[in-house]
């Protein structure tokens, strides 16, 4: 093909700032846009989630039952020992430090209230347990992070989907529990990935239907729901409430300042007196 | 009595067991249910604390108890309690109670909270099954 001196210099420069374009387009970085006004006005249509969430009775999952996870048939030597210590009563693997809950304990577990804060991009979860829980649902469109940094709550991106807010969850530690009851439950050991649609079921009643997905302990997906009722009642309105806290005496040391002092504790996590901090010998 | 008929029965008192106080951030287990126990003593404090109020009591010799201090764990947290009636002034340092407990499994002076009366008034606190789990009427 033959090219004309005029189209030459033109295909070169053009060919220059294609390259010069190429080698400037390193990925943007990503932010979090303002909101406009319209991005407000649009949380208007949506379900209003606001007041105070509590939990409706607690579900228990006790193997065999229809409620119980699926667990991996490998799985029934320990879940047969961990249900043993519950009905034991002996020390439990779980809710003893303090540590977050996460999913999806968080949701299934819980005793204590929760709110739904809907802002542009994102809802944020608040609740009593967990020395305050905070999850973040972003709502922005983003993907999940390509390796997210393990944690309780996982990275969550959600939409919504006819009232119903569509939950997706990965990035979770591989030492968080799905319990089978308030004692007892079993690490996810990895890759665990947590489905949750939550919405409306009457004007002061909202669902959440959980599918875990945890391929090392589980066979098949497991499905959990729990419900919860809306207060609009200042007494229900949420406080502090450091799981911490808890551990310690007030206390006033030998210069006068207001201190913390630890409680002793048994192996289960139960206050001991501190004169009797040592376990007796069976 | 029939098999079948004492099942039913079984589960039907199972299902009239009311809602019964359920822990907040540890499982309860290390109590005994089985081994229910009423004394008296003397509030040293109402611990206001997450997860889990402790009361704090001052009893002389309780069976084979001896005398000291004992921990009476509630089972949830200010936000739940301050909604069953509760508040952090409801026992003051000194008051004279009655509690209602269930003692720890390893013989320590430790245990789950049920009940505390109040000597002087005959005030009764106790601890109910989740608060506003119900729609409000």
């Amino acid at each position: 093909m033959k090219i004309s001196p005029i189209l030459a210099p033109l295909l070169a420069s053009c060919a220059l700032g294609w390259t010069l374009s190429v080698a400037a387009a390193e990925p943007e970085e990503p932010v979090n846009k303002a909101p406009a006004v319209q991005d407000w006005t649009a949380i208007a249509s949506l379900p209003d989630l606001s007041g105070v969430w509590s939990p409706g009775p607690l579900d228990r999952f006790p193997p065999g039952s229809k409620t119980a996870p699926p667990w991996r048939p490998e799985q029934a030597a320990q879940i047969a020992a961990l249900q043993k210590l519950e009905d034991d009563g002996s020390p439990q693997n779980i809710y003893v430090n303090c540590l977050p809950e996460g999913l999806p304990s968080s949701v299934t577990q819980t005793l204590n209230s929760v709110e739904f804060l809907v802002t542009p991009g994102r809802v944020t979860v608040l609740g009593e347990f967990d020395g305050n829980r905070l999850r973040r649902i972003w709502t922005d469109g983003r993907a999940h992070p390509a390796d997210p940094d393990p944690t309780f709550s996982g990275h969550s991106i959600g939409r919504w989907e006819r009232g119903v807010l569509v939950v997706d969850t990965a990035g979770f530690l591989p030492q968080v529990f799905i319990p089978m009851g308030q004692g007892v439950g079993l690490p996810n050991n990895g890759d665990m990935h947590v489905e949750e649609r939550i919405y409306l079921t009457g004007p002061d009643t909202l669902k959440v239907d959980l599918t875990v997905h945890a391929p090392k302990v589980l066979a098949a997906p497991w499905h959990a729901s729990r419900s919860f009722t809306r207060h609009r009642e200042r007494k229900y309105d949420l406080v502090e409430s450091s799981c911490r806290q808890g551990d310690y005496f007030d206390d006033v040391d030998g210069r006068g300042n207001a201190v913390f002092t630890p409680i002793p504790k048994d192996a289960g996590g139960a206050p001991i007196p501190p004169d009797q901090a040592q376990a007796p010998t069976p | 009595m029939s098999r079948p008929l004492s099942r039913l029965i079984a589960a039907a008192l199972l299902l009239a067991t009311p809602a019964l106080p359920l822990p907040a951030h540890h499982s309860f287990a290390m109590f005994d249910p089985s081994k229910p126990m009423t004394f008296e003593g003397t509030v040293k404090t109402l611990q206001w604390t997450a997860p889990h109020a402790i009361l704090w009591i001052q009893a002389g010799q309780v069976g084979k108890y001896a005398p000291g201090l004992w921990s009476l764990e509630l089972p949830t947290s200010p936000g739940n309690l301050s909604k069953m009636g509760w508040s952090r002034t409801s026992l003051k340092p000194g008051d004279k109670v009655i509690v209602d407990i269930n003692p720890i499994r390893d013989g320590r002076r430790a245990a789950q909270f049920k009940k505390v009366t109040i000597v002087a008034t005959g005030k009764v606190l106790t601890v109910g099954a989740i608060p506003g789990a119900q729609p409000p009427k």
